[in-house]
């Protein structure tokens, strides 16, 4: 029964804080690239413009529903939801600190430690495209579809480099699941650097990172809604909260995606060089160790947001050229050299 | 001459890209934190290409910007306008109606001139500010000024009539915001070819003649705008001599 209750209360609260994370995500996006390009951004609503999110929400929440006359309506109405629905269960398996002892009892701060962590992600990362598909299909309008068909060669394309960037992974730590990865890059590696894994993996890195950014169909390979060639692809047409929730989906897959890279890449909740776990009490060293992780996950965040404003979108055949012909032989030659070096140190 | 392309082949950091980018982030970056920073100092005016308008009024505003209308008066406080109509004339969204009136015997400290525009009304929904009547102007009397927040609740407000008109330089001269008087442009003297001349003037005759078939008005105007124009160019001659 406590295990449930436990259970239910984890989910909740990491539902509601990535929720919240996405939401100050949206402020964030609009003030960085203002402030990037020399404006202000919105700085009326509240302080310094913080509640600007939620007249956002207002909006969209409070508009009329307009489902267009052509559009197949239940493909339509599932399309947002296909969309959002794997978003928010993607985070199940990221780690989100150490762990606490309340009462005697251990509880590990991850809403579930499958030991099959990646393949979910992969599996729950695929599934968003059909959300993306459904409603450009659905929307019967040309630029949809168009948004909708790119999204999904794109997707198709980059699952296959960052499959084979998180094998190479599972080759250095030999387990699937994302909280034993994690307690493995405690401590140092070669004496001098942290144990994380772009030290191990630095390729890899790079590989899964690019292959990411396209999953999250984020600037520079956000051809699925490149406003200046199809308005604004697959959600041409939709408006009020199922807009709300494409948006919204998206930034919580930019959550998901930096917890990722922040539990395989960059330690998780370690620090460098110093292990804090062993100086402070169990309840302290979970709320530090769930600090220091969404420290280091608002750094990529605000990486996304960063890229978005630097570089301009890819040609299309050069977002295919760089998926199949780049990073696709040099994730095998990453694998290739990862096995050959486990093979000869083991 | 427009630059020649050079086709530049790339090298391998640069066909790599990444390196690149991350130069692109340095610049970016750049961007970024100086804004940041900026975004403490204190005051409206923080970051410096953004003026945050209904609080931040610190935008200087060109000294011959064309804003709202005004009717000047001389130095000694009287109304320089004689309500020739060349404003009104000019106007290409006609928004200037004047009444000329004579001015009466004992009205010399009010009126500079002979004659006096009896109202002056300019519509401010139909101006385009153009600036057209302040060039127009042969006294310098109607200037647009710097003041440019005239929204207003009803369209009476927004025709200005003459006592807005004077109000309104009133207020300027009270905050230093007067126009600077105009340059002159200057007359240049044409060269001597008497027959071309002579035969220049022929052509316009006749051209006043065919215009004054049409209406008497015109030719009269025309008239006087030579006089005005010879005499102007006599008075320059004379002052470039003294």
């Amino acid at each position: 029964m406590d295990d449930w209750l436990i259970a239910i209360i984890k989910v909740v609260c990491i539902w509601v804080w990535v929720l919240l994370i996405a939401v100050v995500m949206t402020w964030v996006e609009r003030r960085g690239a203002a402030l990037i390009q020399d404006r202000p951004g919105p700085n009326r609503a509240g302080p310094w413009g913080l509640f600007q999110p939620l007249a956002d929400g207002i909006k969209l929440f409070t508009k009329e529903e307009i489902i267009p006359t052509k559009a197949q309506k239940f493909l339509y109405i599932m399309g947002p939801l296909l969309f959002s629905l794997p978003a928010f269960s993607a985070y199940a398996v990221v780690p989100f600190g150490d762990k606490i002892i309340l009462g005697g009892k251990e509880i590990i701060l991850q809403v579930s430690d499958v030991n099959i962590g990646f393949l979910y992600i992969l599996a729950i990362g695929s599934m968003g495209v059909y959300g993306v598909i459904l409603g450009g299909w659905g929307s019967t309008n040309k630029y949809s579809v168009l948004g909708g068909l790119r999204s999904t060669a794109q997707m198709v394309s980059y699952e296959v480099p960052l499959g084979l960037a998180l094998l190479a992974i599972v080759f250095v730590y030999g387990t699937f699941s994302l909280r034993d990865i994690s307690l493995a890059q405690q401590g140092t590696f070669l004496g001098f650097l942290p144990n994380w894994g772009i030290f191990k993996q630095p390729l890899g890195f790079i590989l899964f990172i690019v292959a990411a950014y396209a999953e999250a169909n984020r600037v520079p390979f956000d051809l699925p809604e490149a406003e200046s060639e199809i308005v604004s692809g697959y959600h041409t047409e939709y408006g009020s909260m199922r807009l709300g929730l494409y948006l919204f989906g998206e930034y919580v897959n930019l959550v998901t995606i930096s917890g990722i890279i922040v539990a395989l890449y960059f330690g998780s909740w370690h620090m460098p060089y110093i292990d804090l776990g062993a100086y402070l009490g169990p309840i302290s060293w979970g709320v530090v160790s769930f600090c220091i992780f969404f420290l280091k996950v608002s750094f990529f965040l605000w990486l996304f947001v960063w890229v978005r404003w630097t570089l301009p979108r890819f040609r299309y055949d050069q977002i295919m050229g760089l998926g199949w012909r780049g990073l696709i032989p040099l994730a095998l030659f990453n694998i290739f050299i990862t096995a050959l070096f486990i093979q000869l140190t083991v | 001459m427009a630059k020649p392309v050079v086709k530049k082949e790339y090298t391998l950091s640069e066909r790599i890209y990444l390196w690149e980018i991350l130069k692109g982030m340095k610049l970016t970056w750049g961007h970024f934190w100086f804004n940041f920073k900026a975004c403490w100092r204190p005051g409206p005016h923080t970051i410096p290409t953004c003026w945050q308008y209904p609080e931040d009024r610190t935008r200087e505003i060109s000294p011959i910007f064309r804003g709202e209308h005004m009717l000047q008066r001389d130095e000694k406080g009287r109304e320089t306008c004689i309500a020739c109509g060349m404003c009104a004339k000019i106007c290409p969204a006609k928004c200037i109606t004047i009444k000329k009136a004579k001015r009466k015997e004992g009205d010399e400290e009010k009126y500079a001139a002979k004659t006096y525009a009896a109202s002056f009304e300019v519509d401010l929904l139909r101006c385009i500010f153009c600036g057209f009547c302040e060039d127009a102007c042969p006294k310098n009397a109607l200037v647009l000024g710097q003041e440019y927040e005239f929204a207003r609740y009803t369209k009476e407000e927004c025709i200005l009539d003459k006592r807005k008109l004077l109000m309104n330089y009133r207020k300027a001269k009270e905050d230093g915001k007067l126009k600077p008087p105009r340059k002159r442009v200057p007359v240049v003297p044409a060269p001597p070819k008497p027959e071309k001349a002579e035969k220049a003037e022929g052509a316009e005759g006749k051209k006043a003649k065919v215009a004054g078939a049409k209406g008497k008005k015109k030719p009269v105007v025309k008239k006087k705008a030579a006089e005005k124009a010879e005499s102007t160019e006599k008075k320059e001659a004379a002052e470039k001599e003294g």
